[in-house]
């Protein structure tokens, strides 16, 4: 499985006709000439083979391990794909659509008679389908199958369908986003930690009921010190809002919008306001509260329009 | 407040050159414009008893003092707020001055703003205070409201929504400052000024506002002199008469972000300094020649044309239109060109355009003036002076 | 331990399991010996660069190990015809694979009992290989 980097995004019906019609170009080509393996079926490589694997089976090496079939005709340490390898055509198309990372599927070997030791391979192999593109839980991607044979002089001693699965990578998680952190105390903890439950709280006074954004320690109504708090409705207006271009700043991508909303309950409360582009707000804009999460421990108040 | 008008005056003004890089240290341009302010005013180190500055400054007046060999000093203080202190620095030397508690105390504010640290940017740590500031910060900052513009950009939505003003009306203040500051050889815009469709062709900083609504960024440093009228007198330049100095803060406030009053439109803090200014002077509006409003951003010029009771709420478009504000209008404002034009000194340079406008010195003297109103930063519990002429 | 020769195994017929120490020197080893060289088999950083946690098995030694179950049980007499597998989650290094096997169907052939075992390979992350393996019994 590797992962590459997705191109510029291509017309999506576009794409998918030209993925189709290399797939039915090169099924219709058939095999691809056959390449002869480097070595023939011997033992030392045999040995190697079950050395490796822990296979203490006595039949080998005087015979060679049935499903050892492909190793004789891998390409080896410096061995590059032949100019008609179906698979490499194919894979090309597909980089060429974002379809660039790659997972096997599926293999299934057959085995038509057992090889020995002084007997000579050589492996041909066919595109044979190509289906999707099909939903994944790795992404989007296509099917691709190719059927390899492997032959002793002509005689076809062993099969293989080998299917890998070609998909657009998802798109890499956004960076963690670095904002200024709210100095968080006594006072103002119950704010944040509402936000952090997916609730937007507005203080109200213990002593006359009085509803304040921001909060503080008391009631300048009446000089209670006991404030409590109510979760807000979450729906408002937006009452003013800029919209800001310069300078950058950390976490967020210029333009964006910050509105200072006033809420049903009357009092304002400033957040972003996303889901709206910047030149159709305006002051008056009904919105609801969307809240904006930066990570486990911080919870933003922002806005969405309703 | 009757004991504080008159009793004091402005009667040293200096300043260093102002720039995009000063190449010297913060606390040297403090000690090279406190030195000017007392050549202007004819005194020496040895006279100086008082300081006062921002606690946004960065130079301890015991280090300014050491720097100038000031043997001793009787009275200092650092005023907070932000540019809200520029006026109160004044304030509080004429209230030391008049109890006898200082003889000359000396204003300064000094900073390498454009090569330093930018208060364009993002304050970084704005929020990480455990300060009833730092509290205050987590409301705005964390959600993106995080610079001085876009803070006031909120604020002049409000006002263009509710009283049909548009962004050229924003634009005429910038064109006005630019003008004025294209004839002053101080102004680090001199002999650039704009056009309305310039104004309206800058990009965008934080919608409603243009680049060209923002003052620029600057190094330097401006000082002024103050001490008792008498003694003023005797001294080489007329005084400026501290008429009137006060300070404001209003209900529900904070600092750049009072957005939870009833109004958005207003400025209530400055409300508070303007009346106190007139009562003091025992003026209004219309004996004022000339206007030193503080101009960071366009927009709050308008609504403090409205505070100080120069035109009612919502008709400063007006005012301003057809020149209202420029040299020849009916109130010129900021001849120097502003912090628009001619520097961001945090209000402090305006200060010391006014003393010149009393004194009859300045590049772009306004005929017969006998007072001026003196703003300082708008957004922020802020402050203002009436002076006039001695 | 393979079977006792005899009688034909019964469908349902569980196979000893297979657990392999799934060591970076066995992933490298099989790695070389099945002349696989891709280097997410033997060059963790490389295979940690592409996403990987580790260097994992790869696909040829997957197949023999799900052969070597079933041969391990079946003796060296039987024949292998066919292996077919399907992956699951890859098998890093430094995890354990058991694979287990059990007799699907048999059925009577001209050499002898035609048997379909069906093989499970798990490692710590869940299936690694789902397979059949058919093979026949002398």
């Amino acid at each position: 499985m590797s992962a590459g980097v997705a191109p510029a995004p291509v017309d999506a019906p576009d794409a998918a006709r030209r993925i189709e019609e290399t797939a039915r170009r090169l099924v219709e080509a058939g095999d691809c000439a056959p390449r002869p393996a480097r070595d023939p079926v011997n033992e030392p490589m045999i040995n190697n083979w079950t050395e490796a694997l822990g296979d203490a089976n006595p039949a080998y090496p005087g015979q060679a391990p049935p499903a050892m079939v492909q190793v004789w005709t891998m390409g080896g340490l410096h061995g590059r794909r032949a100019a008609d390898d179906p698979l490499g055509a194919m894979s090309a198309v597909l980089d060429e659509a974002g379809f660039t990372s790659v997972v096997a599927t599926d293999c299934a070997q057959t085995y038509a008679r057992v090889l020995r030791p002084g007997e000579r391979l050589a492996i041909r192999s066919r595109l044979t389908g190509v289906a999707g593109p099909k939903r994944t839980a790795l992404g989007e991607g296509w099917f691709v199958t190719t059927v390899s044979t492997w032959t002793v002089d002509d005689e076809p001693v062993a099969e293989m369908m080998f299917r890998i699965l070609k998909f657009r990578p998802p798109p890499p998680p956004e960076p963690p986003r670095e904002v200024p952190r709210p100095q968080v105390n006594r006072d103002t903890a119950y704010f944040w930690e509402g936000t952090a439950v997916g609730e937007l709280r507005i203080q109200r006074c213990g002593g006359c009921g009085a509803l304040r954004h921001p909060p503080g320690p008391m009631c300048p109504r009446c000089g209670a010190t006991r404030p409590g708090y109510v979760v807000a409705s979450g729906r408002g207006e937006v009452y003013s809002f800029v919209v800001h271009h310069h300078p950058p700043l950390p976490g967020r991508r210029a333009p964006f919008v910050v509105a200072l909303v006033e809420l049903e309950e009357g009092v304002r409360v400033l957040g972003e306001l996303r889901g709206v582009e910047p030149g159709a707000v305006r002051v008056g804009l009904p919105v609801e509260v969307g809240l904006d999460r930066i990570d486990d421990e911080l919870v933003l108040p922002a806005w969405r329009p309703r | 407040m009757i004991g504080l008008s008159g009793a004091a005056s402005v009667v040293g003004i200096g300043a260093t050159e102002f720039s995009k890089d000063s190449g010297r240290s913060e606390l040297r341009l403090a000690a090279e414009a406190v030195r000017a302010a007392l050549a202007d005013a004819g005194l020496g180190p040895s006279d100086v008893d008082g300081l006062v500055t921002f606690s946004m400054d960065a130079n301890a007046e015991i280090a300014v003092a050491r720097e100038l060999g000031v043997p001793r000093l009787r009275f200092f203080g650092q005023i907070g707020y932000g540019g809200g202190a520029a006026c109160a620095t004044v304030g509080h030397a004429a209230m030391a001055v008049a109890t006898g508690l200082a003889d000359v105390v000396v204003c300064y504010r000094a900073f390498n703003e454009r090569s330093g640290h930018r208060f364009g940017r993002m304050a970084a740590g704005a929020t990480a205070a455990p300060t009833s500031g730092g509290i205050d910060n987590g409301w705005q900052y964390p959600v993106g409201l995080a610079t001085p513009a876009a803070t006031v950009a909120m604020f002049a939505q409000r006002y263009l929504h509710e009283f049909g003003a548009t962004s050229e009306d924003f634009g005429r203040v910038a064109v006005a400052m630019r003008r004025h500051a294209a004839t002053n050889p101080r102004a680090w815009f001199h002999g650039r000024p704009i056009t309305l469709a310039e104004h309206q062709a800058s990009r965008w900083i934080v919608e409603p506002l243009h680049l060209l609504d923002c003052c620029q960024e600057s190094d330097g440093a401006v000082a002024v002199v103050v001490t008792g009228t008498e003694r003023a007198r005797d001294l080489p330049h007329p005084p400026a008469v501290i008429a009137a100095a006060a300070q404001g803060s209003g209900a529900d406030q904070f600092t750049m972000t009072s957005y939870y009053r009833d109004d958005l439109t207003g400025l209530p803090e400055l409300g508070v300094v303007a009346a106190q200014l007139w009562a003091q002077a025992g003026i209004g509006p219309g004996d004022v020649q000339v206007g030193m409003l503080y101009d960071h951003f366009t927009p709050f010029v308008l609504v403090q044309l409205e505070e100080l009771g120069f035109c009612g709420r919502g008709e400063a478009r007006h005012l301003i239109a057809d020149g209202g504000i420029e040299l020849g209008g009916v109130l010129p404002v900021n001849p120097h060109g502003g912090q628009l034009g001619e520097a961001y000194i945090h209000g402090m340079n305006g200060l010391a355009e006014g003393v010149r406008q009393i004194r009859g010195s300045s590049v772009n003297q306004v005929a017969d003036v006998r007072n001026v109103v003196v703003t300082a930063g708008t957004g922020v519990p802020t402050s203002g002076l009436v002076l006039t002429a001695g | 331990m393979s079977r006792a020769p005899a009688a034909p195994p019964a469908v349902g017929t569980e196979l000893p399991a297979l657990r392999l120490d799934v060591t970076t020197t066995f992933v490298v080893s099989t790695a070389l010996a099945t002349r696989d060289f891709q280097d997410v088999h033997h060059d963790r950083a490389a295979a940690v660069a592409r996403g990987s946690q580790d260097i994992f098995l790869n696909i040829l030694t997957t197949t023999g190990l799900v052969q070597r179950c079933v041969t391990d049980w079946a003796g060296p007499g039987a024949v292998v015809r066919a292996v077919s597998i399907r992956l699951g989650v890859p098998c890093y290094a430094g995890d354990e694979l058991v694979l287990g096997g059990r007799v699907a169907e048999v059925a009577a052939g001209p050499d002898g009992d035609e048997v379909v075992v069906g093989v499970v390979g798990r490692c710590s992350l869940g299936d690694h290989v789902t397979g059949t393996v058919r093979v026949v019994l002398p």
